[in-house]
């Protein structure tokens, strides 16, 4: 086991999707090592890690998952696995972005314009529209040295230039708020 | 990580149902500060204070941003007065009253507690003095708070501090007749008082309690009341077991607020962590209401039949989801039912339907007591103090905290309006019947602690 590959898959949504290409990557000798599938509107996304032999090259890779459907069902691309640089694991802290308001083209690039240009990055994306609103949850990752209140004032400007509400809130209010299990602050004296 | 729909249910709790953190309060022991010399007392009660509590405002400010969660009172409760300042007279009292009024507005706190003196058995002489200080003390400051605790399951009700306090609340709402006697906003005369309360006026930093400490009090009546109105709205066929559950549910999340910031304050400011007190405190806030609850609960009319057993509900519920959401719940934790602060319950006092008897029936279920009631300007000490000895004796036999925060508004009579402002908020004054129990008060001496045992 040498060889590892990011595959994505998209495609209509249909039962057995995940069985028909875990099926091909099997047949490769492959093994999954992580797997995220998301549904929107009836389409289906999936992104697989996964390690093969050695011999196992891109294109087996591609040929094969592409074959584990009907002909021209599955969009496929395989990419060699490349493990993040060092320098890019800074230090962050997880923050929750919530945006609530009428929903008109532009407020997605515009909010995350901003988040790229504070070098924020997005984690996780949910967006909906809901009666005509645009429903953001957005979790994103804070370098530390970010002045938190800045940050919030000034996506609270950008909020407002759409008419949207916005929030950026730490994870943890969430997390206590959600999980049966305490989370453990560090540093109290009790 | 929660689901978007988990966090967009927690950004409503925050943003649209009036879940807030209501206090911050930082127990401070003073009894190093004693001493014969009054200035020199003071002195040290201030270095003491600011060396524990000079960050507290600013953290509760970043963490309040950190969180997107308001913090509305930052407050301190010291070591009971009465007892630091053992062996001194009503002046030097007096004169630590204005100088703990004074650190609290030079550090941004809102209330400073502990204004306080543990009468329960006896009183000594400063507790005496206390007592006689209220007056001056309550109309010369404004941050201050007072409490005295008059009886205890242990002990008993001590009838003749109950009597002295009868004349000290008169003369405090005598003092501060321009603003509706609201001098006696800032006094609660307990049973069984709590060490850890976090909540003012009756906030103190208990004898058995650390060196420095936080407690939280959280709030949210507002969503406690959503969560049930989302309840109904589901048209599926709900009784009383659903809507206990729910109130459980959104009480174990509430108090999850309350101690991720008490931690985080306490971390930060070098003190200990003490309890979160989840209790639905309301405000005059539409929204923001135990009464509302009671209504979206089904009771109409508030004060009619239905209203004690709505409200114990609540209040269990309450408990039941604050007690599993952390080991570390305390002080009152349950729902409160301050008249003037509660818009609904003004109403029903207006209204006529809900009457000073009912008050007590529900308060012996619930949190607290009779509190922030306006009763006419008229009552004689003697009324009041027979007034306060029966909540007490609610508290007493069923070994649960009580108190008493009662408002003789100057000049005023049942059915006019007393105006407080803020979250002391405003009530019609309540009708007080058959107020003529002045022998009995007279009379003095101490009800004895009830027997424990042959409970029928």
């Amino acid at each position: 086991m040498a060889a590892e590959y990011i595959v994505t898959v998209m495609s209509r949504d249909r039962v057995g999707i995940v069985a028909d290409v875990s099926r091909a990557l099997a047949g490769l000798g492959g093994n999954i090592t992580d797997l995220s599938q998301t549904l929107l509107r009836g389409y289906f996304t999936l992104i697989i890690s996964v390690e093969t032999p050695d011999d196992v090259t891109d294109a087996r890779v591609r040929e094969a998952v592409a074959q584990a459907g009907a002909p021209g069902e599955f969009g496929v691309e395989v990419r060699h696995y490349e493990p993040p640089q060092a320098a890019e694991q800074v230090s962050t802290e997880r923050f929750v972005l919530t945006t609530r308001g009428a929903d008109r083209p532009g407020i997605i690039a515009r909010v995350t314009a901003y988040l790229a240009e504070q070098s924020i990055n997005i984690e996780d994306f949910y967006a909906h529209v809901v009666a005509g609103d645009l429903l953001m949850v957005l979790q994103v990752a804070v370098p530390s040295g970010l002045n938190i209140r800045q940050v919030q004032r000034e996506i609270e400007q950008v909020g407002r230039e759409f008419g949207l509400s916005v929030h950026l809130q730490h994870e943890n209010i969430f997390r206590v708020t959600n999980e049966v299990r305490l989370l453990r602050i560090e540093g109290g004296k009790s | 990580m929660a689901g978007p729909e988990d966090i967009l249910s927690t950004v409503e709790m925050l943003q649209r149902e009036h879940l807030d953190v209501r206090a911050v309060t930082m127990g401070v022991d003073l009894f190093e500060c004693a001493d014969r010399d009054i200035d020199r007392v003071c002195g040290l009660m201030r270095n003491k204070i600011l060396r524990c509590a000079g960050g507290l405002v600013e953290a509760c400010s970043d963490i309040a941003d950190k969180y997107g969660i308001p913090i509305v009172n930052r407050r301190i409760a010291i070591s009971p007065i009465g007892d630091v300042l053992a062996g001194h007279g009503e002046e030097a009292l007096l004169q630590a009253a204005r100088a703990l009024d004074r650190i609290a507005v030079d550090l941004g706190i809102d209330f400073i507690g502990g204004y306080t003196a543990l009468v329960q058995k006896g009183m000594t002489s400063s507790d005496r003095a206390l007592i006689a200080s209220l007056p001056a003390a309550l109309s010369e400051t404004n941050r201050l708070c007072a409490s005295v605790n008059a009886a205890s399951s242990h002990a008993g009700i001590n009838m003749d501090a109950l009597y002295q306090l009868g004349h000290a609340i008169k003369e405090t709402a005598e003092r501060t007749a321009d603003r509706d006697g609201f001098g006696c906003c800032k006094l609660c005369v307990f049973a069984n008082i709590p060490e850890d309360n976090p909540f003012m006026a009756g906030a103190y930093k208990g004898i058995g309690e650390p060196e420095c400490v936080v407690n939280i009090g959280v709030s949210g009546p507002g969503v406690v009341k959503r969560a049930i109105e989302r309840l109904k709205a589901t048209g599926d066929k709900i009784d009383l077991g659903d809507v206990a559950e729910e109130i459980k549910n959104t009480a174990f999340r509430v108090t999850r607020v309350g101690e991720l910031i008490g931690r985080e304050v306490a971390a930060r400011v070098g003190a200990e962590f003490g309890i979160v007190d989840l209790s639905l405190a309301p405000t005059p806030a539409i929204g923001d209401s135990v009464g509302e609850i009671l209504e979206v609960m089904g009771v109409k009319c508030l004060g009619g039949p239905g209203s004690t057993a709505a409200l114990a509900l609540l209040n269990d519920a309450v408990k039941k989801g604050g007690a599993f959401a952390s080991s570390s719940v305390g002080g009152m934790s349950g729902a409160f039912i301050p008249v003037c602060e509660d818009a609904a319950l003004a109403k029903a006092v207006g209204d006529g339907s809900l009457r000073i008897e009912k008050l007590e029936a529900m308060t012996s279920v619930c949190s607290v007591g009779l509190d922030m009631i306006a009763v006419p300007g008229d009552t004689t000490a003697e009324a009041l103090a027979a007034l306060m000895a029966d909540e007490l004796a609610i508290g007493v036999v069923n070994r649960k905290t009580t108190a008493t925060r009662l408002i003789p508004v100057p000049g005023k009579k049942a059915g006019d309006r007393a105006v407080f402002g803020g979250l002391f908020g405003e009530s019609p004054i309540i009708d007080l019947p058959c107020a003529t129990a002045d022998e009995f008060v007279r009379m003095g001496g101490r009800i004895p602690a009830p027997l424990v045992s042959l409970n029928n």
